[in-house]
């Protein structure tokens, strides 16, 4: 059966290689995907939201994602808002540099002392909005976190004994299925993965799966107040159809 | 103009990275410099004309060639682009492993692939390679 994505925080570091700073980016964020919290972090290059495909880009609207940006510019910040979805949470290397008392990093090659300093207390700090993230629901729309009971395929995913890697989004893009809803092309997240599993469960097209399928897509998407009617009979539609591909004779 | 991928999710990217580093830092110090690709996703006025106004080389990761398609999207003219497997398929005994530290296949590989770069970048200042290629 395919399996939907357990629930993971995305990390997008600038990386800026022009300062010091974007190089304690790129490396805390490493230090968080690979030592501290491997089975809970993926993340995907920034420059993929304008140069990959659609589903690169619905990379924070899948994932709550954390900016982690070297200087006042906010690169990583701004660059996942406009292509991709509001960040869920934002970390400035600078900022943290200043209220840590930390000296100045240098060398956007080989750290100094002060930059290595900066990668421990920026990668503590995100590694503590992983933990806030997977410990509440987040709105994708307001970029907040809210309280709500936690949807079970959204569970943090289990720690394994496999061995610790970057958990790398690129060229593994989030599949997206365009849907007509009443008149209007919506993009929805993980659709496909979605109508598979449903499909692969026995679950038949009507009235009671498309109240299921409406559930499981409110998890990966925004689904505006009101429009539930709409969604309802736009999903029913295109899961009948994909029912009806899966079972034509080939 | 230099400009290589922020890839950071796979060795590669580190190799890009490094051999920018190595170009700028140590080879051509006083005829290079390096453009950050973040800058260039968020459409920074100063990246764009950097790259607009002056000849550039990209250095990619992998296949799916960040830097050459923002330098593109951006509007500047690419001299050369060049991936570090295009090098790796040239010095296959050099295997890199590690992303936030290179091993020593990794930084041999780096530096061959600066080696490549340079040369490029001598063509590009002695004048010898008019027009701008891919």
């Amino acid at each position: 059966m395919p399996e939907l994505p357990n629930r993971k925080v995305g990390i997008v570091a600038c990386s800026g290689e022009e300062l010091a700073e974007g190089t304690v980016t790129r490396l805390a964020a490493l230090r968080v995907l690979h030592d501290m919290r491997p089975s809970e972090t993926v993340t995907i290059c920034l420059p993929l939201f304008l140069a990959g495909g659609e589903g690169d880009r619905a990379f924070a609207r899948f994932y709550p994602t954390i900016a982690v940006d070297g200087c006042e510019k906010r690169c990583a910040a701004r660059a996942t808002e406009q292509f991709s979805g509001k960040p869920a949470a934002g970390v400035v290397v600078s900022d943290l540099v200043r209220e840590h008392g930390l000296g100045q990093p240098e060398g956007a090659r080989r750290l100094n002392a002060s930059g290595q300093q900066a990668v421990v207390v920026t990668a503590e700090r995100v590694a503590g909005l992983v933990d806030e993230l997977l410990g509440a629901k987040w709105d994708r729309r307001t970029g907040s976190l809210v309280k709500s009971e936690v949807t079970p395929e959204l569970e943090p995913a289990t720690p394994s004994d496999d061995p610790p890697q970057a958990g790398c989004a690129c060229g593994s893009a989030i599949p997206v299925q365009k849907v007509d809803v009443d008149g209007r092309t919506v993009s929805l997240v993980a659709l496909p993965l979605i109508f598979e599993r449903f499909h692969q469960a026995g679950k038949a097209p009507g009235a009671d799966v498309a109240d299921e399928l409406l559930g499981m897509v409110k998890v990966y998407n925004d689904v505006p107040a009101g429009a539930d009617e709409a969604y309802l009979a736009a999903l029913a539609h295109e899961y009948a159809a994909f029912c009806g591909e899966q079972e034509a004779p080939r | 103009m230099i400009v290589p991928c922020s890839g950071i999710g796979k060795t590669y990217g580190t190799v890009s990275r490094e051999a920018a580093f190595e170009v700028i830092e140590d080879l051509r110090p006083g005829s290079t410099q390096l453009v950050a690709l973040s800058l260039l996703v968020l459409g920074d006025e100063e990246a764009r004309a950097a790259v607009g106004t002056s000849p550039t080389v990209t250095i990619d990761g992998c296949k799916l060639g960040c830097a050459e398609k923002m330098v593109r999207e951006s509007g500047g003219g690419i001299y050369r682009s060049f991936a570090v497997l295009d090098t790796y398929r040239r010095h296959r005994d050099l295997k890199p492993d590690g992303i936030a530290e290179l091993n020593e296949g990794g930084l041999q590989l780096a530096h061959a692939l600066a080696d490549e770069v340079v040369a490029t970048v001598d063509d590009l200042l002695a004048g010898d390679e008019a027009v701008p290629h891919a």
